[in-house]
């Protein structure tokens, strides 16, 4: 027995409307203006859901439209695989509760009632039906039907349902595959920091492959707000696996429903096909403390000895289970997204490794923007993510704010009245928690509960991100001070010089000396630009050696070295230091003179690469550049060895391994695709 | 010591060269160029005892091609030596706003702001010892608006000698003081006054002209139209001077007026340089003190955060050490309180004429 039918044979007389009555705060209908936000996040959330599997770049169209005074339209389009005809019921009218305890990972839909819950509202607050255009691109026509909930049954009602071709209102061209939803709701419309321009907002920043646009309307088709984000990068986000569930996160109900439901015959074998992370040998150790016989059938065990497992999975020392069943957005990604929604002067994100809460593996990405059009005045932005999607209510009550309040911004160069709390200045904080089991302190699900391990990943990704301001912020003031030099000294001395010798009719003097006496220094000015021609990230690194004394260094600078990138363009040669780190030993530099290093990263796109770090090795100062810390480049030259070392070992235990390919643009929505949403241990 | 020093074109020339030269010469060293200056800040006036007046003090400052900021000034002096060069080998002269116009032309020599730009003209006049009239350089500032009985006679742009009775030969208006108020421009020829009362508001200005008070109390009244004009300093100085009569100054009670009286009497703390042409150290502040808002019960205003900050820097300005000076601020503090000169209508129209005017003067010795 699923949960759906557990729910329905205990509510056997009460209506599934008046479950949704009684539950519509944490269903996210609890007024007006929450309802309209929370619709369109089902919608918009399923589309996303729904193309990313398809392996389609989602193009999504969001327009509302006031219809009475408190009732407003809502229609979404994608272009996603469309939902086959005899699945239309089942995905818009059951309210299916998470049947799929077996299969964990990442997914937007855990996080809301799922798309039902809209047609409900509609339906309850309006009397209206739903009208759906769906369109599979292997059927020669779309399908146009109403649908309307039978509350009693709990299933879906078609009505005028028809099969014709789909034109595009906008273009006016036939609609390959993709699907609409129009339904009307009572709701109102708000504008500000919880709106669907908001949620819209936030979510193109997380999803940089997505473009959203949104329409709102008042009752004359007036447009009063509307907003279009358009997709920074083709790169769909990685298809996430299936895991089992961890024995570390398991919860005696959900184990005794597992034990329940399983055809294995032995316990060894229920072990290990069930769960990640069980060795036969782990099985055995268990099943051994716990004091059950490994022939035993699963369905047999009783609850003491279900209790005694879960005591035994914390004692017994497990593998860790498998990540990639998250997803996370990545850093470059990250800042493509933030370009989207905010203009900025500078990002610096991270995307931690993935660590593991209770079993269950969760990613922490931070990203941090600064300067630009972002007002100084006032709090910064944090804009909060699980999952790719927008949190935004309960700011303060969120372990992902919380973590934020305990850095000490102030040494990272915002100013934080008190010491703590959320950062003042003209900056935004991106946190994504990404996680198969996201726990939230209620049913709402609008903000993150507190959990040690997650806590300590987002503050540590906060202080990477903070150090890369902090360094930003000192370079730009250091590369200021540099830029009023040379410009000191090469446009206005000499002026002042032919000026003066104007005036009183003199020869020009020799400025060289005077020029070394102003500077004293040798300075570093580098230069990231994008060559269009050669499609290379250029770095010109230019070294001018104001100083009385001849000097000579090595030069050192960072790149993204990674899959796909590389050094194309490199005429000085050098050698490779580390991981992204290349050096370059320059001839000797006389008094007066300069030189300019070059190089060229290929597999990059414009924009990516604008930030970057000099070092240096020799003797004396370089203003603009950093002297070599040669501890900790020796430190990570260390791990990186180790971690070759273990590359190794892996490629050879693990040869057959391959990765799993998905067909493209082909849908199938199952019983395993979460609409519902409503899944969780414990419930 | 009233006449002011006047330098030949050549001797001009001379000074703003070596302003040039220093430069020049420095580069030639091997050293960045340099100018150096007084500090012209409240820190660094003194009162000179000689003189009377406030003066810079031995503070220097040096501006040195080290800094950006510094080079660039450096770059726009020369540019403005040339300027006036040109200037005065052609026989024109500019206002101070047009200077800064032109210097649009200057390339990385031009002005950021048209107070940058007056205040270089005055670091040049300090350096070389010249005055702005010696570089052909005017303000656009107005000067001030006299009404009284006496005659003066200026020279026109026709280069003639004009006679004007201040009195009987002017509007309601009142004859416009020149900017250029030395003897080539202006000479003072006639009187039948006891003594120069300067007003800082327009409005009070003709309340008292309406009132007839210039003729009833044998005086002259000056306008000062706020800061006075360095114009208008100059020829009260000079009518000080040259026909010795008491100078009693009219103003507001706030902290912007005592900075006005300061100026006149003391010398101001942007023009320390030529004080001694400028400030007429006999003139009196009549009012309205502090203690008049409580003696007369004057309508007030709130004190704003500006004024309790000007206040404060008045403390510690050397020019207000004095036990009046001293008492009259720190009760200003102490009320919390300001009061126009126009706040004196609350008694009627003629209350400043026929009552708070001779009650006042009467307590300086001028009875009429």
């Amino acid at each position: 027995m699923n949960e759906a039918e557990e729910i329905s044979s205990k509510q056997k007389q009460a209506s599934i409307g008046e479950f949704f009555e009684k539950n519509k705060h944490f269903l996210g209908f609890d007024t007006q203006q929450r309802a309209v936000i929370t619709a369109v996040k089902e919608a918009v959330d399923n589309s996303l859901d729904a193309c990313e599997e398809a392996r389609i770049l989602p193009d999504i169209r969001v327009e509302l439209r006031r219809t009475k005074s408190d009732e407003i339209e809502m229609t979404s389009q994608d272009n996603g695989p469309g939902i086959p005809r005899d699945s239309i019921e089942g995905v818009f009218g059951k309210f299916l509760l998470g049947s799929r305890f077996h299969a964990i990972r990442q997914t937007r839909g855990q996080q809301g009632i799922g798309i039902t819950g809209v047609v409900m509202y509609s339906q309850l607050t309006t009397g209206a039906k739903t009208r759906v255009v769906s369109k599979v691109k292997s059927d020669s026509s779309a399908v146009f039907v109403d649908l309307g909930i039978d509350t009693k049954k709990n299933k879906a009602m078609k009505s005028s349902e028809k099969r014709d071709i789909w034109i595009d209102e906008r273009t006016g061209e036939e609609i390959s595959h993709g699907l609409r939803i129009t339904t009307v709701m009572k709701a109102k419309y708000q504008r500000g920091k919880k709106s669907v321009y908001q949620y819209l907002r936030m979510t193109s920043i997380v999803n940089p492959h997505a473009s959203i646009s949104l329409v709102v309307m008042d009752k004359e088709g007036e447009i009063i707000e509307e907003g279009n984000w358009v997709r920074t990068s083709n790169k769909l986000p990685r298809v996430v696996e299936e895991i089992k569930p961890h024995p570390h996160g398991i919860h005696l109900g959900t184990l005794q429903r597992m034990l329940r439901e399983s055809t294995d015959r032995r316990m060894t074998s229920f072990l290990k096909h069930n769960f990640s992370g069980v060795s036969s040998r782990a099985a055995k150790e268990i099943l051994g403390i716990a004091d059950i016989e490994e022939g035993r059938t699963p369905k047999r065990i009783k609850p003491e000895e279900a209790k005694a497992m879960i005591t035994a999975f914390q004692t017994v020392k497990l593998l860790k289970p498998p990540m990639d069943c998250l997803s996370p957005i990545e850093d470059l990604l990250i800042k493509k997204g933030l370009s989207k929604a905010i203009d900025s002067r500078f990002a610096s994100t991270v995307t931690r490794d993935p660590a593991v809460s209770q079993g269950n593996p969760f990613q922490i990405e931070v990203g941090l923007v600064f300067g630009g059009d972002l007002s100084s005045e006032g709090p910064i932005e944090i804009l909060r993510f699980a999952n790719r999607v927008p949190l935004m209510y309960q700011q303060g009550g969120c372990l992902l704010t919380k973590a934020l309040e305990a850095v000490n911004w102030k040494s990272y160069g915002l100013e934080q009245p008190g010491g703590s709390g959320i950062p003042k200045g003209p900056a935004a904080v991106l946190v994504h928690l990404a996680s198969t089991n996201v726990q939230f302190t209620s049913e709402a699900k609008e903000a993150v509960s507190y959990n040690e391990e997650v806590f300590d990943e987002v503050r540590k990704a906060m202080l990477e991100v903070g150090r890369g301001l902090k360094n930003h912020l000192k370079k730009s003031s250091e590369r200021k001070k540099a830029k009023e030099k040379f410009e000191l000294v090469n446009i206005i001395l000499p002026e002042i010089s032919k000026k003066s010798s104007e005036l009183l009719g003199r020869e020009e003097p020799d400025l060289a000396p005077v020029i070394t006496q102003i500077m004293n220094a040798v300075f570093l000015e580098e230069e990231l630009s994008w060559n269009k021609e050669s499609r290379l990230s250029m770095c010109s690194v230019t070294i001018h050696n104001y100083t009385a004394r001849a000097r000579a260094y090595t030069i050192l600078a960072k790149w993204p070295e990674g899959e796909g990138t590389s050094m194309e363009f490199n005429p000085r040669g050098g050698r490779k230091e580390a991981k992204g780190l290349w050096a370059w030993r320059l001839d000797t530099l006389d008094p007066g003179s300069s030189t300019v290093l070059e190089f060229g990263i290929s597999g990059l796109s414009k924009g990516d690469w604008n930030e970057t770090d000099i070092f240096f090795r020799g003797n004396g100062e370089i203003i603009g550049a950093t002297r070599m810390d040669e501890s900790l480049l020796d430190e990570q030259r260390k791990a990186e060895a180790l971690e070759a070392a273990v590359d190794e070992v892996r490629r050879s235990s693990a040869p057959s391994e391959a990765i799993r390919e998905r067909p493209a643009e082909v849908f199938e929505p199952s019983a395993s695709t979460d609409w519902f949403g409503m899944e969780g241990d414990g419930q | 010591m009233s006449e002011a020093p006047r330098k030949n074109r050549k001797q001009v020339v001379e000074a703003l060269h070596e302003v040039a030269a220093e430069m020049h010469n420095r580069m030639q060293r091997g050293e960045p160029p340099k100018m150096t200056l007084p500090v012209r800040s409240k820190t660094n006036i003194s009162f000179d005892n000689k003189l009377g007046v406030f003066k810079y003090g031995k503070n220097k400052t040096v501006r040195d091609a080290t800094k950006l900021g510094s080079a660039r000034q450096l770059l726009r002096t020369l540019h403005i030596t040339e300027f006036i060069e040109e200037m005065i080998d052609s026989e024109k002269s500019s206002t101070l706003r047009e200077m800064y116009y032109i210097s649009e032309g200057w390339g990385n020599g031009k002005f950021g702001s048209q107070n940058e730009s007056n205040n270089l003209a005055e670091d040049l006049e300090i350096v070389t010892k010249c005055l702005r009239e010696d570089f052909k350089l005017r303000p656009e500032e107005d000067g001030a608006r006299i009404i009284g009985n006496i005659t003066v006679e200026e020279r026109n742009r026709r280069g003639e000698w004009m006679r004007i009775n201040c009195r009987d030969d002017v509007g309601d208006s009142g004859y416009g003081v020149p900017y250029n108020v030395e003897e080539e421009k202006l000479r003072l020829v006639d009187e039948d006054i006891d003594f120069v009362m300067a007003i800082e508001t327009g409005g009070m200005f003709d309340r008292l002209i309406e009132n007839g008070f210039d003729e009833e109390a044998r005086c002259a009244l000056i306008h000062l139209k706020g800061q006075p004009a360095r114009s208008t300093r100059r020829i009260i100085r000079r009518i000080s001077d040259e026909w010795k009569k008491p100078v009693v100054v009219f103003a507001d009670c706030d902290p912007w007026s005592f900075r006005i009286y300061a100026s006149i009497a003391y010398g101001a703390i942007k023009t320390a340089h030529i004080s001694e042409y400028l400030a007429t150290k006999e003139a009196t502040y009549l009012g309205i003190t502090a203690d008049d808002i409580l003696a007369y019960d004057l309508p007030s205003d709130e004190l704003t955060k500006q004024d309790i900050g000007a206040l404060e820097a008045e403390l510690s300005d050397p020019r207000f050490n004095t036990g009046w000076w001293q008492e009259q601020i720190k009760l200003m503090q102490e009320l919390g309180k300001k009061a126009e000169q126009q706040s004196l209508a609350k008694y009627g129209l003629d209350f400043v004429t026929d009552t708070y005017l001779p009650e006042k003067l009467d307590t300086i010795g001028i009875g009429y």
